[in-house]
């Protein structure tokens, strides 16, 4: 994906100088190795900040909603699918937008990286093949397949459904893959260890938000954690609190989650967030086969109501 | 997400159908006390006192 | 002070003993990452690891801390009284404690325990505390200590500094409580301490990162406010709060009531600049209403406020955590370049 920075700039260049846009949204060269910082381009002569590889997990159309500018904005298959989404819930106007489309082949754990590594990651470098990091005396070279994030290594929409202008030939996409082997596992468990698979899960939870922050569909101006009047859920560690900040986050997520793995890439934890928003994209797929974000001209599940809608849960 | 199953219900009552609301509640009322104080999901800390 | 010698066997030993003297903390592999837990009996401190993924900040400052318990209950003569909640027992020992961290609790001390406010709880849990600090012999990437007022072999804040050698460790009592801790553990067999400062030097050269801080105090707080950068620097910002909880300098609280039935808690929760609801004032009205602000209030606070007021450097011991596990990559080395090099053009 190194071949499309090229591409991105030119396109960026020539926008802002048409004044198509007044900024574009895309990703500068990070502090640290596979990290790259989102930033705002504003002047053509700066595009040469703007770069692309691996380590652009960070979900762009998260810095979209209520903007008033024109924006040119780089954006992976899950990003453009959170764009449509935010365009359906009015957040953003399709026409304030230039969509610089990446067909997207994967990105980067670099978590999976430094758990392999077992010493941190000095320097990293990626090619064609794979990714080359140095640590602690030790050069080991990964192939991306092996350290994808899970979302992307079963991600069946790479190309961007909504774009302006491609960065560059559309990939193929995955075929056959089994999206939700885990989730029927945690689905299969008896009500206890269920109960126990989740206090687990959330058990190092610091309550920093980062999950929440970091995904395109929180947006609300005060989320009901923070509400004070009433105040739903109590502020402090208390597993109880914890978990119904969890859960109520993904069930706000409900139809509208893309998977683009933002939440989880956030957690400084590295708890395994998506388990609970795979589990209601899941239920959408089968109940409603629906997939969020896919087109702008179906309206999303749960803001609609059709005579056909699965109703044996109501009793 | 592991809470005891029968302590959550879904149904759909229209404002004119008094008699099913009462029904209903009258039926989950029941099935819910007959599992018992819930086990899962309770907030232990203010207890303290 | 002097320095003694501890090998494997004696180590063992003696960290049983201290878990009769003392409640004691040290860094455990958890999954993944070393944390630092209440050690049972056995339990041996594991000190493979360049850093904790959290500082030790939460055993003196819980996340989560009682101050007081009350009940509603009219019939008991007590009903609205509040009681101070207990705290944990001390003596207690943190084993382990990288000496950044240490040092970082005598900057969160200047805000706990003041001439005029003392902060019952904190002080506390503090001067119950021993830290036996673990020298840094593998700074991370990140790490830029030496320029943040503190350094790999930092002693002060500590009371005990332990430096590993192959097959045992050097242990410098740094303060009488330090002393009373190796006595209570049993070590006592003298060590040479000649090789420390060597090793220091080693270690610090492998500091790879710096701050630059020479030119912040003499800036104005105007300046630095308006300065043009700040849009740039919170842009990619989720205004999580991640930065300011793995970070061992941040010491700003939130206090909660929760009651159940008529039992009542006050609770004192960490909180955020990074959050709307830190500023938000009763009226509704929120003078930090922005992303922008609340990271430049962020910086500003370990920056420029903090070496305003307290004329001791930068509210930063250059740990690096948020530079590490920051979601979006903001680096507080970025921007107090930008701070420290701005000229405001008047």
């Amino acid at each position: 994906m190194l071949e499309y920075i090229d591409s991105i700039r030119k396109i960026a260049e020539k926008i802002l100088k048409e004044g198509t846009v007044e900024m574009v949204i895309g990703f500068r060269r990070g502090t640290v190795p596979l990290m790259n910082e989102p930033c705002v381009v504003k002047k053509p002569e700066d595009v040469k900040h703007l770069v692309w590889d691996s380590s652009c997990g960070v979900n762009l159309a998260n810095y979209l909603p209520d903007r008033k500018e024109k924006i040119g904005i780089v954006a992976k298959g899950c990003d453009s699918r959170n764009i449509v989404t935010h365009i359906i819930e009015n957040k953003i106007k399709r026409e304030q937008l230039y969509i610089i489309g990446i067909p997207c082949k994967g990105m980067i754990d670099r978590r999976k990286i430094t758990g392999m590594l077992e010493v941190e990651i000095e320097s990293a470098v990626e090619t064609a093949e794979g990714i080359t990091v140095k640590g602690g005396g030790v050069e080991k070279t990964f192939r991306k397949a092996d350290v994808l994030q899970d979302n992307c290594a079963i991600c069946i929409h790479r190309n961007p459904v909504l774009s302006d202008e491609p960065a560059a030939g559309p990939v193929v996409e995955q075929q056959g893959v089994d999206r939700y082997e885990d989730v029927r596992r945690i689905e299969g468990m008896a009500t206890e260890e269920k109960f126990r698979f989740f206090d687990d899960l959330l058990a190092e939870c610091i309550r920093c938000y980062a999950c929440r922050n970091a995904c395109p569909l929180c947006y609300c101006p005060t989320c009901f954690v923070d509400e004070s009047r009433p105040q739903w859920v109590g502020k402090g560690q208390d597993p109880s609190d914890i978990r119904t900040f969890h859960f109520l986050r993904a069930y706000h997520c409900a139809g509208r989650c893309t998977d683009c793995g933002a939440c989880e890439r956030a957690c400084p934890m590295g708890i395994k967030v998506r388990l609970l928003t795979k589990k209601l994209e899941k239920d959408a797929l089968e109940l409603f086969n629906w997939e969020a974000g896919l087109s702008l001209e179906v309206r999303p599940p749960l803001d609609t109501y059709k005579p056909e809608d699965p109703d044996e849960f109501i009793k | 997400m592991g809470l005891e199953p029968g302590r959550i219900h879904y149904s759909w009552i229209s404002s004119a159908e008094s008699t099913k609301f009462v029904d209903v509640v009258k039926t989950v009322t029941e099935a819910v006390r007959a599992l018992g104080p819930n086990k899962q999901f309770v907030k232990k800390m203010a207890k303290v006192a | 002070m002097k320095v003694v010698k501890i090998n494997k066997q004696k180590w063992t030993e003696g960290i049983e003993a201290l878990k009769n003297m003392y409640r004691l903390y040290g860094p455990v592999k958890e999954d993944r990452f070393h944390n630092f837990t209440l050690l049972e009996k056995g339990v041996s401190p594991d000190f493979n690891f360049q850093n904790t993924r959290l500082s030790p900040k939460g055993v003196i400052y819980p996340q989560t801390e009682v101050m007081f318990h009350y009940t509603l209950d009219e019939s008991r003569e007590d009903h609205h009284v509040m009681k101070e909640a207990a705290g944990e027992a001390a003596p207690r020992a943190i084993v382990g404690i990288r000496p950044c961290d240490a040092a970082a609790f005598l900057l969160v001390k200047r805000n706990f325990d003041t001439p005029e406010y003392q902060d019952p709880y904190w002080v506390r849990a503090y001067e119950g505390t021993t830290l036996v600090g673990l020298a840094c012999q593998q700074p991370c990437q990140t790490c830029f200590c030496t320029t943040a007022g503190c350094g790999p072999f930092h002693e002060e804040g500590l009371d005990v500094l332990l430096v590993q050698e192959t097959d045992a460790f050097l242990a410098k009592a740094l303060t009488a409580k330090g002393e009373n801790l190796l006595k209570a553990a049993g070590w006592g067999e003298a060590g040479d301490g000649g090789t420390i400062e060597k090793m220091k030097q080693d270690a610090e050269t492998r500091i790879r990162t710096a701050v630059h801080t020479d030119r912040l105090a003499e800036k104005t707080i105007p300046d630095l406010f308006d300065a043009p950068f700040w849009d740039d620097v919170a842009f990619s910002c989720i205004n999580c709060g991640t930065c300011t909880y793995v970070c061992p300098t941040c010491w700003c609280f939130d206090i909660q009531d929760e009651v159940s039935g008529k039992a009542g808690l006050r609770l004192r929760n960490w909180d955020s600049c990074m959050y709307p609801l830190f500023t938000f004032h009763g009226s509704g009205h929120n003078p930090r209403n922005a992303k922008t602000k609340r990271v430049r209030q962020r910086f500003m606070h370990k920056l420029k406020y903090y070496v305003d007021k307290y004329h001791n450097g930068i509210q930063c011991v250059g740990c690096g955590r948020c530079i590490r596990l920051c979601p979006v990559n903001i680096d507080i080395r970025r921007v107090c370049e930008l701070m420290n090099t701005y000229a405001a053009s008047r």
